[in-house]
């Protein structure tokens, strides 16, 4: 096995077009990563100084009705993981940035497809592009060219004849053209590395680690699937023009085909039936700048019997923080409501997608290489959900302030002081742990194995079928 | 040696090999004369097991083929039309290449003396297959199966397509291997070639033997008309 595999490489360094090919390929991928860890870099540049200058405009809140300063809100940022330089997933079209204010969920803006009408049709150089498309093709050219210059030159049945074992010898060409996907790989880590270094730590060393993997275990499914149907087929025309088809089924039409069943599947309401039903749920709650509202009115009398006095103006508190934060809580509710039943649509769509693995590994890698690149929909979702608790516990603070501050019912114009604007923490979002990220991916993770294992046995006990 | 035993083979309704019977022993050179889909190069393919016999049974070194492939394939050498070697590898590596796939390990002094047995000159097994000529992969091929201690050698149409000078070195080589006790199984459209090297010489047509006959009880003329014979009828 050692010496098929040290001659296939051997031919592949000596061969001048081959070699020409790869050193086109390294350059190509080293380009890529490079170009990627730029564009993440500037990102993260130009979020770390609007960040900074939205926190200094924060902290320098002299002095501030807090509920105006619920008006006034802020911005909060989706830090970029340096993974995200691989495979940037969905961060081009879910933006990166989020308003923060009392009284509603705002949508993320800053999304650069939306801004770009070349990224928009064409997509940006990404290491994702290389690692999942052309790489594969690569490979399938390479472990097709393997097999049918042995069968054509007939040099398959000397090969036969000397090692004894058509299983050992597909399955070392097998592994041969894998190592040429592992190589690539490694550059693209390497450079990686390099450029990253000082960012590495424990969670994305593991991350690094399973993306390797995923691809790893794709690559073997290419390479050891158009090695077997090579070798099986008479016609070597018929065998590239059907594992082409295959690839091109896994790469585009599958992908298309999976989305659009799980969206048929699983309907998200549309946003003007959103907005609608949010806004009619809304208006069975309390209004919090209408004092006269009737729920208002049920609040107050619960918050004087409370205070043990007859009216708004005996209290010690201000009764407009409360009821502000009532209705804060009320819209909470509603927005639970309907985007939770957003979220579990989305979540059964995914499933829905993930299942597509059993018959298009491609899906399963895309799924992994995104999860554990942390560009995915279920990292955004987390942040989504990092923001909203945030947004609700600003908000919270800020109703707090005016109930509790020293204010009196009705005082709309008392302000509260800097120190308690400077004593808000910021938002920091926290990357998912990576072992939430593998239970979130297992049926990807699952149907990457199962193709793994199917490819295993048609090398391992399906030779003896073929014909020479 | 090498024994058919009545061995038939058919592609659906296609039969390429009749009850071919045929016995070759050690030291001999058996050349089996035929025209094109005479059924030459399916009877090699039967004896080096990649196609399965249908009916009849083959044994190589007295063993039966179909049971015992792995040790039948280790004595038998191969030597195609066109022994296509990596051309990219010097002709020194390609020998080594298929020497380690069959488990032997040789020191390039070994090798060297292996290809020069086999004919191929000292200063041409560093060189590239690319630059070889027909002739001289030839040779590389039949080192091959000389360096695996082949004792049945398969070689389909060998000559077919070599200058005479390097036809004639094939001869000779062939002529030595058999002294050394290779038995050697020869498929080939060259009539003269055949009478020349072979002991014996079976004419085969449609996958059945029609003739089998010694070759020195013919002349070149005589086989020839006897092969034409055979052929038009």
């Amino acid at each position: 096995m050692r010496s098929i595999f040290i001659n296939e490489w051997r031919l592949l360094l000596r061969s001048k077009v081959l070699l020409s090919i790869g050193l086109c390929f390294i350059l190509t991928l080293i380009a890529s990563v490079w170009i990627s860890h730029k564009q993440v870099s500037l990102e993260k540049t130009a979020q770390d100084e609007a960040k900074q200058h939205l926190r200094a405009q924060w902290e320098n809140i002299e002095e501030m009705n807090p509920h105006s300063a619920a008006h006034y809100g802020t911005y909060v940022f989706k830090t970029s993981s340096i993974l995200s330089s691989l495979d940037n997933g969905v961060n081009n079209v879910t933006g990166r940035m989020i308003r923060v204010e009392g009284h509603v969920q705002n949508e993320m803006v800053h999304s650069e497809a939306s801004q770009m009408v070349f990224v928009s049709k064409f997509g940006k150089l990404r290491a994702s592009i290389f690692l999942q498309y052309i790489i594969p093709l690569l490979l399938i050219f390479l472990a097709f060219y393997s097999i049918y210059s042995e069968k054509q030159s007939g040099r398959l049945k000397l090969l036969l004849l000397q090692s004894n074992s058509l299983k050992r010898l597909l399955w070392t060409k097998t592994l041969s053209v894998c190592s040429v996907g592992l190589l690539l790989l490694a550059f693209v880590v390497l450079i990686f590395g390099i450029l990253n270094v000082q960012s590495f730590d424990e969670e994305i060393l593991k991350r690094l680690t399973l993306f390797i993997g995923a691809y790893l275990f794709y690559y073997f499914i290419v390479s050891g699937f158009t090695v077997y149907l090579t070798a099986r087929f008479k016609n070597a025309t018929l065998a590239l023009t059907f594992m082409l088809g295959i690839w091109m089924f896994w790469t585009i039409f599958l992908p298309n085909v999976l989305m659009s069943s799980a969206e048929k599947l699983h309907p998200l309401p549309s946003r003007n039936k959103l907005a609608t039903d949010m806004k009619e749920d809304r208006a069975k709650g309390i209004d919090g700048h209408n004092p006269t509202d009737e729920r208002a009115i049920v609040l107050k009398e619960e918050v004087l019997a409370k205070y043990g006095v007859d009216s708004l103006s005996q209290l010690p508190i201000n009764f407009d923080g409360i009821r502000m934060q009532a209705d804060e809580d009320y819209g909470n509710q509603v927005w639970d409501k309907h985007f939770g039943g957003v979220i579990t649509k989305l979540q059964l769509q995914k499933k829905s997608l993930q299942r597509g693995g059993i018959i298009n590994p491609f899906i399963s890698l895309q799924n992994l290489s995104m999860g554990f690149a942390a560009s995915d929909n279920y990292h955004h979702q987390i942040f989504l959900e990092q923001v909203e608790y945030y947004r609700r516990k600003l908000i919270q603070s800020l109703n707090i302030e005016h109930a509790h501050g020293g204010s009196k019912t009705g005082d709309w114009g008392w302000k509260a002081k800097n120190s308690f604007f400077k004593g808000i923490p910021d938002f920091d979002y926290q990357l998912e742990k990576i072992k939430a990220v593998i239970r979130t991916y297992i049926l990807d993770v699952a149907c990457l194995l199962m193709w793994t294992v199917l490819i295993f046995g048609l090398l391992s006990f399906n030779s003896k079928k073929i014909e020479l | 040696m090498i024994e058919l035993k009545n061995a038939s083979k058919s592609f659906k309704a296609h039969k390429a090999i009749d009850k071919l019977t045929l016995k070759v022993a050690s030291g001999e050179i058996f050349g089996l004369l035929g025209s094109n889909g005479a059924g030459k190069s399916t009877a090699i393919n039967l004896l080096l097991g990649i196609l399965k016999l249908d009916e009849g049974v083959i044994s190589v070194n007295q063993l039966d083929i179909t049971k015992n492939s792995n040790k039948t394939r280790s004595i038998i050498g191969y030597i195609p039309e066109n022994v296509n070697l990596y051309p990219y590898l010097t002709g020194l590596e390609n020998l080594d290449y298929f020497c380690l796939l069959a488990g032997l390990r040789y020191s390039k002094t070994e090798l060297n003396s292996f290809l020069g047995h086999c004919g191929l000159q000292k200063n041409n097994a560093d060189k590239r297959v690319k630059t070889y000529s027909k002739g001289m992969r030839q040779k590389v091929g039949i080192a091959i199966a000389y360096a695996k201690k082949a004792k049945v050698y398969l070689l389909d149409e060998p000559a077919s397509g070599l200058d005479p000078l390097a036809s004639n070195e094939l001869s000779k080589l062939l002529i030595e291997l058999a002294s050394e006790g290779a038995c050697i199984l020869m498929a080939t459209h060259d009539l003269f070639r055949a009478r020349e090297v072979c002991n014996r010489i079976g004419i085969l047509k449609n996958g059945k033997l029609l003739r089998e006959l010694s070759s020195e009880s013919v002349t070149a003329t005589e086989l020839e008309q006897l092969y034409l014979t055979y052929m038009q009828n």
